[in-house]
């Protein structure tokens, strides 16, 4: 195996956080094409470049996504990231794994590929960094008897991926690892096979905590809530007065104002509570909420290209989220086909909404204006009428001329 | 219409297209079931049975997927051909 | 050996074969979590069953000998059940209280880095960058590497006001929800991309090169059968790059990175926000991105000693100022800084009550 020279990696083996220059090396001892991805990179500091080629046409027969074809411009100095392509492995909902079958992926890993991963990539799946294009079908047949697929990757729905949700956290209003599982079941052609104009994501997050970072990049940004009240346990508010200051660090940072604590007894006003999560996470012995539990459906974020990001927008403020996820999945078909019917090249749904309007999409979709869904109301006087809504505004005013009461 | 003269159809649809304009599925599906009065559906399936033994192959390039004729690099390394 | 038959469309496997029993039989159960230490934490059931967690950072790049290495803690300490967060961290589920300690002792003696619960720093969502991504103007792994090197002691034991989030991003695609972070760095190119004329013609759609340019900065350049780009408008987003490989943007001594700070992803005490720009240039400088560091260090040092308790760095920037920040940071106000794209009607103030 040829030895690379590597200074500059060297110096980041160094210091207290693990090196990802160290795992590489490992990975390099054993594998040829690990050792010439360390030379490779090498080469990226020195020269402050990197030689990755644009993705090139590779995959499984039949699958149009889940692997990335990745080829060096330095194919002949470093052979063995000459064809150095991506495989995204559908990760389980939650990241959860047994010992047992981490070994059997990294066995197949090694025979097959670099033995260098990402565990995870930010998409959710579990990466495998650099295998050759003849390694892809063995590596496919291997992977699948054994009940592993792949994730998503081009023009398709993306692989959705979920918080740790029921699994491990008080907070969780629905069962995201179902969710997550059952919504990628229902939709693996729409993963496999990219039939879109764009990528599309899935996130699922049990609570506005919003662990998977659902409402910075997914088009369909799913966070749990309720609709009862934060049931209130005083005696564990007492056991915390002990150790905090509930008025300067509950009360106060209420965003809504809606608690009171009068050293003895915490009072929350529960119809003025936006449910955001502040006092929940800091008092969690404490507080609870209760009632209906359902989603709030966000929509359209996305990273800054083409024309600047989005945050996730209220599109349906509740739904309810359980199992067979009928409405759920009936929802994001509809969204789907309004947005396949209107899209550009590229365009996320987000982007198709900005260009379309709204009321556009919304009325697609069938969902009603509610101001639960905007910041503020419009502010230009440029609006628009249909001849329809004029004639609604006039029948509410026969109707008021007939009853003699106003309804604004 | 039997489905193996589909088939043709949708070859030549994407050969047509060949280096002028890369072909979303759904560009294929809603030009070929327009031009040869069939439903979406019909079209969609003959299309991925083409795809499911490298008649046709999902591409990517230019930041999306498209789908195209198969390169004999490609039907090579999946076996198709020697 | 012949292959195994394979199968299609068969999606992930179910996540509740690889739920240790406790999780299974608590399931959608728990009842509130404790922060032991800033390493370990621990649920408990309505049942009154725990659950014990201990986190340990991760370079996210692993080599399958190492996962193998955590495969082995995870057999001796908690038959075999782990799972990864959302920020790359391992995560073993400990069923046995008496195994808590001996696990942590174990991850000390291996020299493993624990931590990243509770207000610290977690781990650093970051993308390829030179490792593996051809669009990177930077590599993310070293300057992750190079970061938590120096903030290490926020993972492991030092708290602040809050949680700080830091990502890195290699190029201005952002993968992975950089724009929303406490702190993120941002790799950038500042010149106009280079055209390939000759390779233009067969490699390129000119419609979509054209539609793929943000600003309209392409327009068609017959003569050369090609695209001409206007080098006023052009900001160098490089996605004409992506849709057309032979304009080429790469340029080692130019491509650098911009700091963007203030944003998050959760809704708690105040809604979601965008990161926005305070340092608009550094240049590359690997293997240790030196002043990169420096900066990162420089703001979170400024945010942990002038935030309140609960304070996330950007609804502290929003309760003091931003003209504020700029004067505690001491960092330099640039028209980078100053939103001339889409969102400068929005970002501009408009009335004279500043602070000085
Ligand atoms: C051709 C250009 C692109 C390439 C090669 C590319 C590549 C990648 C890669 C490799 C990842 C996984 C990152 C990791 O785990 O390290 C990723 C994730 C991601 N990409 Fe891109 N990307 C491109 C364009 C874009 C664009 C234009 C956007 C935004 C509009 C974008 C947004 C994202 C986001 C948000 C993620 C995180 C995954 C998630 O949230 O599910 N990418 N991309
Ligand atoms: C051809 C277009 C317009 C004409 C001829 C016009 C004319 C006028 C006139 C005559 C006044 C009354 C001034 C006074 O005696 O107090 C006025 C006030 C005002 N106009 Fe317009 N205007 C026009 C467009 C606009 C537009 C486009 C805006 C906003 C975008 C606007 C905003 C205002 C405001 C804010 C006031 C002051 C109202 C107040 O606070 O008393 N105008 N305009
Ligand atoms: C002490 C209480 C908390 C615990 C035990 C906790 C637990 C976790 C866990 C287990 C993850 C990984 C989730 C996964 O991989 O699915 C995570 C991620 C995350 N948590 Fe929490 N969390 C807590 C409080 C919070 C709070 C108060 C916030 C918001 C201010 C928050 C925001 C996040 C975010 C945004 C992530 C995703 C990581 C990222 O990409 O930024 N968490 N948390
Ligand atoms: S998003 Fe909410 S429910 Fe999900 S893990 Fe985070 S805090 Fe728990
Ligand atoms: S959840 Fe938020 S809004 Fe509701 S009471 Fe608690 S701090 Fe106030
Ligand atoms: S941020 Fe840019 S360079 Fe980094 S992985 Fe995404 S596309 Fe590649
Ligand atoms: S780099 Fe971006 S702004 Fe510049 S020409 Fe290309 S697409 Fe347009």
């Amino acid at each position: 195996m040829k030895k690379y020279n590597t200074p500059l990696l060297d110096d980041l083996e160094k210091g207290p956080w693990p090196s990802f220059v160290t795992e590489m090396k490992k990975a390099g001892k054993k594998n040829e094409m690990a050792n010439d991805a360390v030379g490779h990179l090498e080469k990226c500091y020195s020269t402050k470049k990197g030689y990755w080629k644009h993705g090139g046409i590779v995959g499984v027969l039949g699958y149009g996504g889940g692997v990335i074809g990745r080829y060096s411009e330095l194919g002949e100095e470093f052979p063995g990231v000459a064809h150095f392509h991506t495989v995204r492995l559908n990760q389980p909902s939650g990241w959860f794994y047994t010992s047992k079958v981490l070994r059997e992926i990294c066995d197949i890993w090694d025979k097959y590929g670099s033995g260098l991963t990402n565990v995870h990539g930010s998409t959710g799946d579990l990466v495998l960094l650099g295998c050759r294009t003849e390694a892809l079908e063995p590596l496919f047949a291997e992977y699948s008897s054994r009940g592993w697929d792949l994730g998503g990757s081009g023009s398709d729905m993306r692989t959705p991926s979920c918080c740790v949700g029921p699994g491990r956290c008080e907070w969780a209003n629905y069962n995201t690892l179902e969710a997550c599982y059952q919504i990628t079941q229902e939709f693996q052609d729409e993963l496999h096979r990219p039939m879109f104009a764009y990528k599309s994501k899935i996130k699922f997050a049990g609570c506005a905590c919003d662990c998977v970072a659902s409402a910075a990049r997914a088009d369909f940004s799913v966070i749990g809530t309720w609709k009862g009240d934060i049931k209130i346990d005083q005696k564990e508010v007492k056991n915390y007065a002990n150790k905090m200051d509930i008025n300067a660090e509950i009360v106060d940072m209420c965003p809504t104002k809606c608690m009171s604590y009068n050293g003895k007894e915490l009072k929350i006003n529960n119809s003025e509570c936006n449910r955001c999560m502040h006092c929940i996470t800091r008092m969690t012995k404490a507080l609870r909420p209760s009632g209906e539990r359902g989603v709030t459906i966000c929509m359209g974020s996305k990273a800054p290209i083409v024309v600047g990001s989005l945050l996730s927008w209220v599109i349906v403020p509740f739904m309810k989220m359980e199992p067979p996820y009928t409405e759920f999945k009936a929802f994001v078909r509809k969204c789907w086909e309004w947005w396949d019917d209107n899209a550009k090249p590229r365009e996320r749904i987000g982007e198709v909404i900005e260009a379309k309007g709204m009321r556009s999409f919304l009325e697609a979709i069938g969902v009603p204006p509610q101001p639960q869904q905007i910041r503020e109301p419009r502010k230009d006087p440029f609006i628009f009428y249909t001849d329809e809504d004029i004639a609604r505004f006039k029948a509410k005013e026969a109707e008021e001329k007939k009853t003699g009461k106003y309804k604004f | 219409m039997d489905i193996n003269e589909l088939k043709d159809k949708i070859y030549a649809f994407v050969e047509a297209a060949k280096g002028k304009k890369k072909l979303k599925e759904k560009d294929i599906i809603k030009g070929v079931s327009a031009e040869q009065g069939l439903t979406p559906e019909e079209v969609k399936k003959a299309m991925r049975e083409m795809i499911d033994v490298g008649k046709l192959m999902y591409s990517y390039g230019g930041g999306a997927s498209s789908v195209e004729i198969p390169s004999e690099e490609y039907l090579r390394e999946k076996g198709l051909i020697k | 050996m012949a292959l195994p038959q394979r199968k299609t469309d068969i999606g992930p496997p179910h996540y509740k074969q690889f739920l240790p029993p406790v999780i299974q039989k608590n399931y959608g159960d728990w009842k509130y979590h404790e922060v032991l230490t800033p390493g370990s934490m621990v649920h408990v059931a309505e049942s009154g069953d725990k659950l014990w967690t201990v986190r340990m950072a991760s370079p996210r790049i692993l080599s399958t000998d190492t996962i193998r290495e955590i495969c082995a803690l995870a057999e001796k300490y908690c038959d075999g059940y782990l799972r990864f967060t959302s920020r790359n961290n391992v995560e073993f589920l400990v069923s046995d209280e008496k195994k808590v300690a001996p696990l942590m002792k174990e991850l000390k003696d291996q020299k493993r880095t624990v931590g990243g619960i509770g207000p610290m720093i977690s781990n650093v969502v970051h993308t390829q960058g030179w490792v593996h991504c051809h669009s990177a103007c930077t590599d993310a792994s070293g300057l992750v590497k190079s970061m938590m090197d120096e903030l290490h002691d926020y993972f492991t034991t030092k708290e602040l006001p809050n949680k700080v989030r830091l990502a890195v991003a290699c190029c201005v695609n952002m993968c992975g929800a950089v724009h929303c972070s406490d702190i993120a760095i941002v790799a950038v190119h500042t010149k106009m991309p280079e055209i390939n004329h000759d390779n233009f013609k067969n490699m390129c759609e000119m419609p979509t090169v054209i539609g793929a340019c943000p600003t309209r900065a392409i327009s068609p350049d017959p003569a050369k059968k090609s695209v001409k780009i206007n080098p006023d408008k052009c900001m160098y987003c490089g996605n004409c790059f992506t849709v057309c490989p032979p304009i080429s943007i790469k340029n080692p001594e130019r491509d650098g990175v911009a700091i963007v700070v203030g944003g998050k992803v959760s809704s708690l005490r105040s809604n979601p926000k965008f990161s926005k720009l305070v340092i608009p240039y550094i240049s590359n400088e690997p293997p240790r991105w030196p002043k990169v560091v420096a900066a990162v260090k420089h703001i979170v040092d400024v945010y942990a000693k002038n935030a309140k308790k609960h304070e996330r760095v950007g609804e502290w920037i929003e309760r003091i100022g931003w003209e504020r920040f700029f004067s505690l940071t001491g960092i330099d106000f640039t028209f980078q800084s100053i939103d001339d794209f889409t969102f400068m009607r929005d970002t501009m103030r408009t009335a004279s009550t500043f602070k000085w």
